[in-house]
Protein backbone atom coordinates (compact mmCIF):
# COMPACT_ATOMS: atom_id res chain seq x y z
CA UNK A 1 0.00 0.00 0.00
CA UNK A 2 2.94 2.57 1.04
CA UNK A 3 4.42 1.78 -2.49
CA UNK A 4 1.17 2.71 -4.29
CA UNK A 5 1.22 5.40 -2.28
CA UNK A 6 4.88 6.56 -3.21
CA UNK A 7 4.09 5.81 -7.05
CA UNK A 8 0.54 7.99 -7.21
CA UNK A 9 2.56 10.85 -5.76
CA UNK A 10 5.48 10.56 -7.95
CA UNK A 11 3.59 10.19 -10.87
CA UNK A 12 1.44 13.26 -9.69
CA UNK A 13 4.19 15.32 -9.00
CA UNK A 14 6.11 14.03 -12.16
CA UNK A 15 2.94 14.99 -14.10
CA UNK A 16 3.09 18.57 -13.45
CA UNK A 17 6.50 19.26 -12.57
CA UNK A 18 7.70 17.74 -16.10
CA UNK A 19 5.07 19.71 -17.74
CA UNK A 20 6.23 22.74 -16.22
CA UNK A 21 9.68 22.19 -16.38
CA UNK A 22 10.54 20.49 -20.45
CA UNK A 23 7.37 21.88 -22.37
CA UNK A 24 9.25 24.76 -23.88
CA UNK A 25 6.09 25.97 -25.73
CA UNK A 26 4.84 26.85 -21.76
CA UNK A 27 5.55 30.36 -22.42
CA UNK A 28 2.56 32.89 -23.02
CA UNK A 29 4.13 34.12 -26.88
CA UNK A 30 4.77 30.07 -27.40
CA UNK A 31 1.39 28.21 -26.03
CA UNK A 32 -0.65 31.30 -27.90
CA UNK A 33 1.39 30.04 -31.00
CA UNK A 34 1.37 26.82 -30.97
CA UNK A 35 -1.81 25.91 -29.22
CA UNK A 36 -4.25 28.66 -30.06
CA UNK A 37 -3.51 29.98 -33.61
CA UNK A 38 -2.29 27.05 -34.85
CA UNK A 39 -5.04 25.21 -34.37
CA UNK A 40 -7.32 27.96 -36.05
CA UNK A 41 -5.25 28.04 -39.17
CA UNK A 42 -4.80 24.20 -39.29
CA UNK A 43 -8.34 24.11 -39.52
CA UNK A 44 -9.13 26.99 -42.07
CA UNK A 45 -6.81 25.76 -44.17
CA UNK A 46 -7.68 21.92 -44.64
CA UNK A 47 -11.66 22.95 -44.17
CA UNK A 48 -11.07 26.05 -46.89
CA UNK A 49 -8.81 23.14 -49.06
CA UNK A 50 -11.32 20.43 -48.83
CA UNK A 51 -14.83 22.27 -49.05
CA UNK A 52 -12.90 24.10 -52.35
CA UNK A 53 -12.58 20.59 -53.16
CA UNK A 54 -15.71 18.58 -52.47
CA UNK A 55 -18.20 21.05 -51.51
CA UNK A 56 -19.15 22.96 -48.34
CA UNK A 57 -21.08 20.23 -47.65
CA UNK A 58 -18.45 18.15 -46.30
CA UNK A 59 -16.97 21.55 -43.77
CA UNK A 60 -18.10 19.56 -40.86
CA UNK A 61 -15.87 16.36 -42.12
CA UNK A 62 -12.98 18.45 -42.24
CA UNK A 63 -13.21 20.78 -39.14
CA UNK A 64 -14.05 17.79 -36.80
CA UNK A 65 -11.03 15.43 -38.36
CA UNK A 66 -8.73 18.17 -37.93
CA UNK A 67 -9.84 19.67 -34.61
CA UNK A 68 -9.76 15.91 -33.33
CA UNK A 69 -5.99 15.71 -35.21
CA UNK A 70 -4.88 18.89 -33.19
CA UNK A 71 -4.59 16.23 -29.63
CA UNK A 72 -1.06 15.30 -31.88
CA UNK A 73 0.07 18.91 -30.87
CA UNK A 74 -0.01 17.78 -27.08
CA UNK A 75 0.12 14.17 -27.61
CA UNK A 76 3.21 14.27 -30.19
CA UNK A 77 5.28 17.22 -29.50
CA UNK A 78 4.34 17.92 -25.80
CA UNK A 79 5.12 14.73 -24.40
CA UNK A 80 8.65 14.36 -26.89
CA UNK A 81 9.69 17.57 -25.14
CA UNK A 82 8.52 16.39 -21.82
CA UNK A 83 9.91 12.64 -21.92
CA UNK A 84 13.46 13.77 -24.13
CA UNK A 85 13.87 16.65 -22.45
CA UNK A 86 15.54 15.34 -20.00
CA UNK A 87 18.44 14.22 -22.14
CA UNK A 88 19.16 17.99 -23.11
CA UNK A 89 18.66 18.89 -19.42
CA UNK A 90 21.25 16.33 -18.07
CA UNK A 91 18.92 15.35 -15.88
CA UNK A 92 18.92 11.46 -17.08
CA UNK A 93 21.84 10.34 -15.26
CA UNK A 94 19.96 11.77 -11.56
CA UNK A 95 17.19 9.96 -12.67
CA UNK A 96 18.36 6.56 -13.41
CA UNK A 97 20.71 6.91 -10.37
CA UNK A 98 17.23 7.01 -8.23
CA UNK A 99 15.30 4.49 -6.73
CA UNK A 100 12.47 5.46 -8.31
CA UNK A 101 9.44 3.34 -10.20
CA UNK A 102 10.14 3.69 -13.66
CA UNK A 103 6.72 3.53 -15.19
CA UNK A 104 5.26 5.70 -12.58
CA UNK A 105 7.69 8.49 -13.58
CA UNK A 106 7.91 7.43 -17.36
CA UNK A 107 3.97 8.15 -17.87
CA UNK A 108 3.57 11.06 -15.70
CA UNK A 109 5.29 13.07 -18.32
CA UNK A 110 2.26 12.06 -20.45
CA UNK A 111 -0.90 13.18 -18.03
CA UNK A 112 -0.42 17.38 -18.11
CA UNK A 113 -0.65 16.10 -21.76
CA UNK A 114 -3.68 14.56 -22.13
CA UNK A 115 -5.53 17.72 -20.51
CA UNK A 116 -3.61 20.26 -21.79
CA UNK A 117 -4.56 18.41 -25.61
CA UNK A 118 -7.98 18.18 -24.02
CA UNK A 119 -8.38 21.88 -24.05
CA UNK A 120 -6.24 22.03 -27.63
CA UNK A 121 -9.46 19.98 -29.39
CA UNK A 122 -11.95 21.59 -27.55
CA UNK A 123 -10.47 25.03 -28.78
CA UNK A 124 -10.23 23.49 -32.17
CA UNK A 125 -14.03 22.74 -32.27
CA UNK A 126 -14.84 26.25 -30.61
CA UNK A 127 -12.91 28.01 -34.04
CA UNK A 128 -15.10 25.19 -35.92
CA UNK A 129 -18.23 26.63 -34.43
CA UNK A 130 -17.64 29.96 -34.24
CA UNK A 131 -15.79 30.96 -37.74
CA UNK A 132 -16.67 28.01 -40.01
CA UNK A 133 -20.49 27.57 -39.06
CA UNK A 134 -20.13 23.72 -37.23
CA UNK A 135 -23.41 22.49 -35.73
CA UNK A 136 -23.36 21.20 -32.44
CA UNK A 137 -27.15 20.85 -31.86
CA UNK A 138 -27.36 17.07 -32.14
CA UNK A 139 -23.69 16.45 -30.57
CA UNK A 140 -23.54 13.78 -27.57
CA UNK A 141 -21.61 16.06 -25.26
CA UNK A 142 -20.94 13.35 -22.92
CA UNK A 143 -19.87 10.75 -25.11
CA UNK A 144 -17.54 13.93 -27.40
CA UNK A 145 -16.13 14.39 -23.99
CA UNK A 146 -14.99 10.94 -23.65
CA UNK A 147 -13.84 10.32 -27.18
CA UNK A 148 -11.41 13.28 -26.72
CA UNK A 149 -9.93 12.04 -23.60
CA UNK A 150 -9.21 8.56 -24.77
CA UNK A 151 -7.91 10.00 -28.25
CA UNK A 152 -5.80 12.37 -27.04
CA UNK A 153 -4.35 9.78 -24.43
CA UNK A 154 -3.82 7.18 -27.22
CA UNK A 155 -2.30 10.02 -29.38
CA UNK A 156 0.19 11.15 -25.83
CA UNK A 157 1.10 6.94 -25.89
CA UNK A 158 2.54 7.49 -29.49
CA UNK A 159 4.17 10.41 -28.46
CA UNK A 160 5.75 8.46 -25.44
CA UNK A 161 7.01 5.90 -27.78
CA UNK A 162 8.56 8.99 -30.01
CA UNK A 163 9.98 10.86 -26.65
CA UNK A 164 12.18 7.55 -26.34
CA UNK A 165 13.28 7.69 -30.00
CA UNK A 166 14.16 10.90 -28.90
CA UNK A 167 16.23 9.94 -25.83
CA UNK A 168 18.24 8.02 -28.71
CA UNK A 169 18.17 10.19 -31.54
CA UNK A 170 18.79 13.98 -32.04
CA UNK A 171 15.89 14.09 -35.01
CA UNK A 172 13.65 14.35 -32.59
CA UNK A 173 11.57 17.74 -34.43
CA UNK A 174 12.42 15.46 -37.91
CA UNK A 175 10.39 12.58 -36.03
CA UNK A 176 8.01 13.97 -34.77
CA UNK A 177 6.87 16.50 -37.94
CA UNK A 178 6.97 13.43 -39.50
CA UNK A 179 4.77 11.83 -37.16
CA UNK A 180 1.98 14.83 -36.87
CA UNK A 181 2.32 15.54 -40.78
CA UNK A 182 1.69 10.99 -41.26
CA UNK A 183 -1.22 11.78 -39.12
CA UNK A 184 -2.92 14.00 -40.88
CA UNK A 185 -2.85 11.93 -43.78
CA UNK A 186 -3.74 8.22 -42.25
CA UNK A 187 -5.97 9.37 -39.51
CA UNK A 188 -8.58 10.06 -41.70
CA UNK A 189 -8.92 14.09 -40.69
CA UNK A 190 -8.84 14.98 -43.84
CA UNK A 191 -8.67 12.01 -45.99
CA UNK A 192 -12.00 9.52 -45.60
CA UNK A 193 -10.33 6.20 -44.81
CA UNK A 194 -12.21 4.51 -47.82
CA UNK A 195 -10.90 6.69 -50.43
CA UNK A 196 -7.14 5.22 -49.04
CA UNK A 197 -5.35 2.30 -50.45
CA UNK A 198 -5.22 -1.19 -48.53
CA UNK A 199 -2.18 -0.77 -47.56
CA UNK A 200 -2.47 2.73 -46.41
CA UNK A 201 -5.70 1.94 -44.49
CA UNK A 202 -3.42 -1.17 -42.39
CA UNK A 203 -1.82 1.92 -41.29
CA UNK A 204 -4.44 4.27 -40.32
CA UNK A 205 -5.83 1.34 -38.56
CA UNK A 206 -2.65 0.81 -36.37
CA UNK A 207 -2.36 4.81 -35.60
CA UNK A 208 -3.93 6.71 -32.42
CA UNK A 209 -6.64 9.16 -33.85
CA UNK A 210 -8.64 7.17 -36.84
CA UNK A 211 -11.14 5.48 -34.53
CA UNK A 212 -10.97 8.91 -32.85
CA UNK A 213 -11.47 10.74 -35.20
CA UNK A 214 -14.78 8.81 -36.51
CA UNK A 215 -16.04 8.20 -33.07
CA UNK A 216 -16.60 12.18 -32.45
CA UNK A 217 -17.85 12.71 -36.06
CA UNK A 218 -20.64 9.89 -35.53
CA UNK A 219 -20.98 11.92 -31.61
CA UNK A 220 -21.43 15.53 -33.09
CA UNK A 221 -23.89 14.02 -35.39
CA UNK A 222 -25.85 12.80 -32.64
CA UNK A 223 -24.81 9.27 -32.21
CA UNK A 224 -25.21 7.59 -28.88
CA UNK A 225 -22.32 5.97 -26.87
CA UNK A 226 -22.90 2.65 -27.32
CA UNK A 227 -22.77 2.53 -30.37
CA UNK A 228 -19.06 4.00 -30.82
CA UNK A 229 -17.96 1.59 -27.91
CA UNK A 230 -15.91 -0.32 -30.40
CA UNK A 231 -14.36 2.61 -31.84
CA UNK A 232 -13.16 3.88 -28.29
CA UNK A 233 -12.33 0.45 -27.13
CA UNK A 234 -10.15 0.16 -29.64
CA UNK A 235 -8.73 3.77 -29.26
CA UNK A 236 -8.16 3.08 -25.52
CA UNK A 237 -6.31 -0.74 -26.42
CA UNK A 238 -3.81 1.18 -28.72
CA UNK A 239 -3.16 3.64 -26.29
CA UNK A 240 -1.62 1.48 -23.77
CA UNK A 241 -0.01 -0.79 -26.39
CA UNK A 242 1.92 2.78 -27.21
CA UNK A 243 2.47 3.38 -23.85
CA UNK A 244 4.03 -0.07 -23.39
CA UNK A 245 6.17 0.21 -26.39
CA UNK A 246 7.25 3.62 -25.11
CA UNK A 247 7.82 2.14 -21.78
CA UNK A 248 9.69 -1.02 -22.77
CA UNK A 249 11.81 1.25 -24.98
CA UNK A 250 12.43 3.64 -22.10
CA UNK A 251 13.93 0.34 -19.97
CA UNK A 252 16.25 -0.64 -22.72
CA UNK A 253 17.53 3.06 -23.27
CA UNK A 254 18.52 3.04 -19.50
CA UNK A 255 20.02 -0.75 -19.56
CA UNK A 256 21.92 -0.08 -22.96
CA UNK A 257 23.26 3.70 -21.23
CA UNK A 258 24.42 1.24 -18.60
CA UNK A 259 25.81 -1.05 -20.65
CA UNK A 260 27.56 1.93 -23.29
CA UNK A 261 28.18 4.29 -20.65
CA UNK A 262 26.37 6.34 -23.44
CA UNK A 263 23.85 7.83 -21.26
CA UNK A 264 23.57 10.92 -22.71
CA UNK A 265 25.64 10.57 -25.86
CA UNK A 266 23.52 8.92 -28.40
CA UNK B 1 32.43 -3.57 6.80
CA UNK B 2 33.22 -0.24 4.56
CA UNK B 3 30.91 1.23 2.81
CA UNK B 4 32.65 1.67 -0.38
CA UNK B 5 35.31 -1.81 -1.48
CA UNK B 6 36.79 -2.05 -5.15
CA UNK B 7 38.81 -4.56 -6.15
CA UNK B 8 40.57 -4.53 -9.54
CA UNK B 9 37.44 -2.78 -11.39
CA UNK B 10 37.97 -2.01 -14.58
CA UNK B 11 36.04 -0.51 -17.57
CA UNK B 12 36.63 -0.66 -20.91
CA UNK B 13 34.70 1.53 -23.86
CA UNK B 14 34.18 0.53 -27.18
CA UNK B 15 34.31 3.00 -30.57
CA UNK B 16 34.20 2.54 -33.92
CA UNK B 17 36.17 4.79 -36.40
CA UNK B 18 35.23 5.89 -39.67
CA UNK B 19 31.51 5.20 -41.66
CA UNK B 20 32.34 2.14 -44.60
CA UNK B 21 35.20 0.14 -43.21
CA UNK B 22 34.68 1.01 -39.57
CA UNK B 23 36.81 -0.41 -37.18
CA UNK B 24 36.58 -1.12 -33.89
CA UNK B 25 38.35 0.26 -31.00
CA UNK B 26 38.64 -0.32 -27.15
CA UNK B 27 39.65 2.23 -24.86
CA UNK B 28 40.58 0.89 -21.14
CA UNK B 29 39.21 3.84 -18.94
CA UNK B 30 39.62 1.94 -15.54
CA UNK B 31 41.83 -0.51 -15.16
CA UNK B 32 42.44 -2.51 -12.32
CA UNK B 33 41.74 -0.17 -9.14
CA UNK B 34 41.51 -1.69 -6.04
CA UNK B 35 40.56 0.71 -2.45
CA UNK B 36 38.24 0.42 -0.08
CA UNK B 37 36.98 4.20 2.06
CA UNK B 38 36.05 3.68 5.59
CA UNK B 39 32.52 4.92 7.74
CA UNK B 40 33.14 8.79 7.46
CA UNK B 41 36.12 8.77 5.94
CA UNK B 42 36.40 11.59 3.36
CA UNK B 43 38.43 10.21 0.39
CA UNK B 44 39.70 11.68 -2.97
CA UNK B 45 40.47 10.82 -6.20
CA UNK B 46 42.67 12.78 -8.09
CA UNK B 47 43.74 12.89 -11.68
CA UNK B 48 44.14 14.90 -14.67
CA UNK B 49 40.64 15.31 -16.89
CA UNK B 50 40.50 11.70 -18.89
CA UNK B 51 42.14 9.98 -15.64
CA UNK B 52 39.31 7.46 -15.16
CA UNK B 53 37.86 9.50 -12.31
CA UNK B 54 33.96 10.17 -13.78
CA UNK B 55 33.77 6.33 -14.90
CA UNK B 56 34.63 4.87 -11.62
CA UNK B 57 31.95 7.29 -10.13
CA UNK B 58 29.78 6.05 -12.32
CA UNK B 59 30.00 2.22 -11.85
CA UNK B 60 30.03 3.31 -8.04
CA UNK B 61 26.86 4.84 -8.60
CA UNK B 62 25.09 1.90 -10.74
CA UNK B 63 25.07 3.84 -13.92
CA UNK B 64 27.49 2.02 -15.53
CA UNK B 65 28.19 -1.51 -15.05
CA UNK B 66 32.17 -2.85 -14.81
CA UNK B 67 33.60 -4.72 -17.02
CA UNK B 68 35.41 -6.73 -14.79
CA UNK B 69 36.07 -6.56 -10.91
CA UNK B 70 33.61 -6.20 -8.44
CA UNK B 71 32.56 -3.16 -6.65
CA UNK B 72 30.44 -3.08 -3.11
CA UNK B 73 28.84 0.27 -1.50
CA UNK B 74 27.10 -0.24 1.51
CA UNK B 75 27.71 -4.02 0.48
CA UNK B 76 26.10 -4.42 -2.07
CA UNK B 77 27.43 -5.23 -5.37
CA UNK B 78 27.05 -1.97 -8.01
CA UNK B 79 25.94 -4.40 -10.81
CA UNK B 80 23.71 -7.12 -9.66
CA UNK B 81 21.90 -5.65 -6.66
CA UNK B 82 21.51 -1.93 -7.86
CA UNK B 83 18.16 -0.81 -5.89
CA UNK B 84 19.22 -0.87 -2.35
CA UNK B 85 22.46 1.03 -3.04
CA UNK B 86 20.72 3.96 -4.73
CA UNK B 87 17.86 4.52 -1.86
CA UNK B 88 21.20 5.16 -0.04
CA UNK B 89 23.72 6.83 -1.67
CA UNK B 90 23.64 10.42 -3.47
CA UNK B 91 25.76 11.44 -5.89
CA UNK B 92 26.49 15.05 -8.06
CA UNK B 93 28.50 15.36 -11.42
CA UNK B 94 30.53 18.81 -11.57
CA UNK B 95 28.68 21.47 -13.72
CA UNK B 96 25.19 23.59 -14.68
CA UNK B 97 23.78 20.31 -16.20
CA UNK B 98 21.55 18.33 -14.14
CA UNK B 99 18.52 20.21 -13.17
CA UNK B 100 15.34 21.74 -14.58
CA UNK B 101 16.09 25.24 -15.09
CA UNK B 102 12.19 26.22 -15.26
CA UNK B 103 11.81 25.05 -12.49
CA UNK B 104 12.59 26.88 -8.92
CA UNK B 105 15.23 25.68 -6.57
CA UNK B 106 12.51 24.60 -4.42
CA UNK B 107 10.24 22.61 -6.72
CA UNK B 108 13.25 20.50 -8.32
CA UNK B 109 14.31 19.44 -4.95
CA UNK B 110 10.46 18.49 -4.69
CA UNK B 111 10.52 16.47 -7.81
CA UNK B 112 13.82 14.60 -6.26
CA UNK B 113 12.18 14.15 -3.07
CA UNK B 114 9.59 12.27 -4.82
CA UNK B 115 11.96 10.51 -6.72
CA UNK B 116 14.02 9.01 -3.57
CA UNK B 117 10.41 8.01 -1.93
CA UNK B 118 10.56 11.10 0.84
CA UNK B 119 7.46 11.52 2.47
CA UNK B 120 6.05 15.21 1.71
CA UNK B 121 5.85 16.51 5.22
CA UNK B 122 9.87 15.14 6.10
CA UNK B 123 10.15 16.70 2.49
CA UNK B 124 8.85 19.98 3.34
CA UNK B 125 11.37 20.06 6.10
CA UNK B 126 14.43 18.82 4.36
CA UNK B 127 13.78 21.05 1.93
CA UNK B 128 14.13 24.14 3.85
CA UNK B 129 17.28 23.18 5.98
CA UNK B 130 18.87 21.84 2.87
CA UNK B 131 18.43 25.32 1.37
CA UNK B 132 20.08 26.92 4.40
CA UNK B 133 22.67 24.77 4.74
CA UNK B 134 24.12 25.01 0.95
CA UNK B 135 23.25 29.51 1.32
CA UNK B 136 19.66 29.54 -0.77
CA UNK B 137 17.49 29.66 1.88
CA UNK B 138 16.52 33.11 0.55
CA UNK B 139 16.39 32.24 -3.37
CA UNK B 140 14.40 28.85 -3.03
CA UNK B 141 11.79 30.10 -4.55
CA UNK B 142 13.85 31.51 -7.78
CA UNK B 143 13.43 29.59 -11.01
CA UNK B 144 17.02 28.06 -11.29
CA UNK B 145 17.89 29.67 -14.77
CA UNK B 146 18.72 32.71 -12.72
CA UNK B 147 21.07 31.50 -10.69
CA UNK B 148 25.03 31.44 -10.60
CA UNK B 149 27.15 28.32 -11.30
CA UNK B 150 27.62 28.28 -7.88
CA UNK B 151 24.62 28.17 -6.67
CA UNK B 152 23.40 25.54 -8.97
CA UNK B 153 26.15 23.18 -7.87
CA UNK B 154 24.81 24.19 -4.10
CA UNK B 155 21.22 23.16 -4.85
CA UNK B 156 22.96 19.91 -6.76
CA UNK B 157 24.18 19.08 -3.04
CA UNK B 158 20.88 20.06 -1.77
CA UNK B 159 19.79 17.56 -3.85
CA UNK B 160 22.03 15.06 -3.43
CA UNK B 161 21.16 15.13 0.37
CA UNK B 162 17.20 15.08 0.15
CA UNK B 163 17.31 11.28 1.15
CA UNK B 164 19.69 11.58 3.93
CA UNK B 165 21.75 9.35 2.17
CA UNK B 166 24.88 7.61 4.01
CA UNK B 167 27.41 7.51 1.44
CA UNK B 168 28.14 10.61 -1.66
CA UNK B 169 30.13 10.62 -4.66
CA UNK B 170 30.80 14.14 -5.42
CA UNK B 171 32.71 14.39 -8.92
CA UNK B 172 34.39 17.43 -9.56
CA UNK B 173 31.99 19.64 -7.55
CA UNK B 174 33.90 23.09 -7.50
CA UNK B 175 34.80 22.47 -11.41
CA UNK B 176 34.00 25.63 -13.30
CA UNK B 177 33.54 27.71 -10.13
CA UNK B 178 34.94 31.26 -9.56
CA UNK B 179 36.99 30.81 -6.24
CA UNK B 180 34.56 32.92 -3.66
CA UNK B 181 32.06 30.06 -4.84
CA UNK B 182 34.12 26.93 -4.61
CA UNK B 183 35.47 28.12 -1.35
CA UNK B 184 31.90 28.06 -0.15
CA UNK B 185 30.97 24.60 -1.99
CA UNK B 186 33.83 23.65 -0.01
CA UNK B 187 32.53 24.58 3.47
CA UNK B 188 29.60 22.79 2.41
CA UNK B 189 31.73 19.34 2.38
CA UNK B 190 33.23 20.25 4.85
CA UNK B 191 30.05 20.15 6.76
CA UNK B 192 28.71 17.22 5.22
CA UNK B 193 32.11 15.22 6.87
CA UNK B 194 31.64 16.87 10.07
CA UNK B 195 28.12 14.93 9.72
CA UNK B 196 30.19 11.61 9.07
CA UNK B 197 28.91 11.31 5.68
CA UNK B 198 31.29 8.77 4.06
CA UNK B 199 32.77 10.84 0.79
CA UNK B 200 34.47 9.92 -2.18
CA UNK B 201 35.36 13.40 -4.25
CA UNK B 202 37.33 13.34 -7.46
CA UNK B 203 38.75 16.49 -8.31
CA UNK B 204 41.91 17.70 -10.09
CA UNK B 205 42.78 20.52 -7.88
CA UNK B 206 45.51 19.59 -5.57
CA UNK B 207 44.65 21.93 -3.20
CA UNK B 208 41.02 21.00 -2.61
CA UNK B 209 41.64 17.21 -2.42
CA UNK B 210 44.42 18.21 1.08
CA UNK B 211 42.13 20.69 2.16
CA UNK B 212 39.55 18.34 2.26
CA UNK B 213 41.18 14.74 2.57
CA UNK B 214 41.64 12.30 4.48
CA UNK B 215 43.25 9.80 2.33
CA UNK B 216 44.05 10.34 -1.58
CA UNK B 217 44.61 7.96 -4.46
CA UNK B 218 46.37 9.75 -7.72
CA UNK B 219 44.52 8.40 -10.66
CA UNK B 220 46.21 8.67 -14.33
CA UNK B 221 45.53 6.56 -17.29
CA UNK B 222 42.80 4.67 -15.57
CA UNK B 223 45.25 3.04 -12.77
CA UNK B 224 45.65 3.88 -9.21
CA UNK B 225 49.39 5.22 -9.41
CA UNK B 226 49.49 6.26 -5.30
CA UNK B 227 47.40 5.82 -2.54
CA UNK B 228 48.28 7.55 0.54
CA UNK B 229 47.42 10.77 3.25
CA UNK B 230 47.94 14.34 1.94
CA UNK B 231 51.25 14.96 4.07
CA UNK B 232 52.78 11.36 2.92
CA UNK B 233 51.81 11.91 -0.67
CA UNK B 234 53.82 15.29 -0.28
CA UNK B 235 56.79 12.94 0.78
CA UNK B 236 56.96 11.60 -2.68
CA UNK B 237 58.92 15.09 -3.41
CA UNK B 238 60.57 16.33 -0.47
CA UNK B 239 63.88 16.00 -1.62
CA UNK B 240 63.10 18.10 -4.94
CA UNK B 241 62.87 21.96 -5.21
CA UNK B 242 60.64 23.52 -7.89
CA UNK B 243 62.01 26.14 -10.16
CA UNK B 244 59.16 28.15 -11.78
CA UNK B 245 59.69 30.14 -14.87
CA UNK B 246 57.95 32.91 -16.98
CA UNK B 247 58.58 32.65 -20.39
CA UNK B 248 56.85 34.30 -23.45
CA UNK B 249 56.47 32.14 -26.40
CA UNK B 250 57.91 28.73 -25.26
CA UNK B 251 58.89 26.41 -28.53
CA UNK B 252 58.14 22.67 -28.30
CA UNK B 253 61.44 21.78 -29.17
CA UNK B 254 63.08 24.04 -26.72
CA UNK B 255 60.41 22.55 -23.65
CA UNK B 256 61.79 18.88 -24.80
CA UNK B 257 65.57 20.38 -24.52
CA UNK B 258 64.78 21.44 -20.55
CA UNK B 259 62.79 17.61 -20.35
CA UNK B 260 66.21 15.81 -21.59
CA UNK B 261 68.50 17.98 -18.85
CA UNK B 262 69.73 15.54 -16.33
CA UNK B 263 69.53 17.55 -13.20
CA UNK B 264 65.15 17.71 -14.46
CA UNK B 265 62.76 15.65 -12.77
CA UNK B 266 59.44 16.61 -14.20
CA UNK B 267 58.31 19.91 -16.35
CA UNK B 268 54.84 20.85 -16.33
CA UNK B 269 53.55 23.64 -18.53
CA UNK B 270 50.89 25.85 -17.54
CA UNK B 271 49.52 27.85 -20.75
CA UNK B 272 48.47 31.67 -19.74
CA UNK B 273 47.84 33.64 -22.83
CA UNK B 274 50.55 35.04 -24.18
CA UNK B 275 52.65 33.62 -21.49
CA UNK B 276 54.01 30.41 -20.02
CA UNK B 277 54.54 29.31 -16.89
CA UNK B 278 57.37 26.21 -16.41
CA UNK B 279 57.08 24.71 -13.24
CA UNK B 280 60.82 21.99 -13.42
CA UNK B 281 61.04 19.88 -10.37
CA UNK B 282 65.05 19.57 -9.28
CA UNK B 283 67.35 18.49 -6.90
CA UNK B 284 69.31 20.92 -7.51
CA UNK B 285 66.95 23.93 -6.51
CA UNK B 286 68.36 27.09 -7.44
CA UNK B 287 71.78 25.78 -8.78
CA UNK B 288 69.60 24.90 -11.64
CA UNK B 289 68.45 27.84 -12.68
CA UNK B 290 71.57 29.41 -14.70
CA UNK B 291 71.43 25.95 -16.98
CA UNK B 292 67.21 26.54 -17.39
CA UNK B 293 67.98 29.86 -18.65
CA UNK B 294 71.09 28.57 -20.84
CA UNK B 295 68.93 26.08 -22.28
CA UNK B 296 66.36 29.08 -23.26
CA UNK B 297 68.53 31.84 -24.26
CA UNK B 298 66.72 34.07 -27.06
CA UNK B 299 63.59 33.69 -25.17
CA UNK B 300 61.62 36.26 -23.29
CA UNK B 301 61.98 35.30 -19.83
CA UNK B 302 59.85 36.74 -17.19
CA UNK B 303 59.90 35.93 -13.09
CA UNK B 304 61.98 32.75 -11.90
CA UNK B 305 60.86 31.61 -8.81
CA UNK B 306 62.51 29.06 -6.72
CA UNK B 307 59.95 27.10 -4.06
CA UNK B 308 59.38 24.26 -1.85
CA UNK B 309 57.36 21.69 -3.57
CA UNK B 310 53.75 21.32 -2.79
CA UNK B 311 51.20 18.23 -2.71
CA UNK B 312 50.16 20.08 -6.71
CA UNK B 313 53.57 18.98 -7.16
CA UNK B 314 53.72 15.65 -5.98
CA UNK B 315 50.37 15.08 -8.01
CA UNK B 316 52.61 16.33 -11.11
CA UNK B 317 55.53 14.64 -9.93
CA UNK B 318 53.20 10.62 -10.11
CA UNK B 319 51.30 11.62 -13.46
CA UNK B 320 54.46 12.39 -14.85
CA UNK B 321 53.67 16.14 -15.62
CA UNK B 322 50.74 15.44 -17.77
CA UNK B 323 48.54 17.90 -14.79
Amino acid sequence: MRALAINVRLFMEGALLSYVALFSWLQPVAYLASKVFMPLVQILFWTMLGTFATGRANASFFIIGNAVQLAAVNGIYGVTMSVGGDRWAGTLPYLFGTPANRLAMFSGRAFMHVIDGMLTVVMGLAWGVLLLGLDFSQANLVGLALAILITTFSTSGLGLLLGCVGLVSIETMFINNTAYVGLLIFSGANIPLAALPGWMQSISWALPLTRGIAASRALIDGASLGSVLPLLGGEVLLGAVYVLLGYSLFRWVERQAKRSGKLEGF
Amino acid sequence: MNPIEVEHLRREFKTHIGVIRRKAKTVVAVDDISFAVSPGELFGLLGPNGAGKTTTVKMLTTLLIPSGGTARVLGHDVDRDPEPIRKRIGFIFGGERGLYWRLSGIDNLRYFASLYHVEPAVARKRIAYLLELVGLGDRGKEKVEGYSRGMMQRLHIARTLLHDPEVLFLDEPTIGLDPVGARELRHVVRDLQAERKTILLTTHYMFEADALCQRVAVINKGRIIAMDTPQALKGHVSDLSVVEVEVFGLPPDVLERVRGMPFVDTVSLENLDSRQWMRVQTRRGAEAVPDLMAAMSGLRVGRVVVREPTLEDAYVRLVGGEA
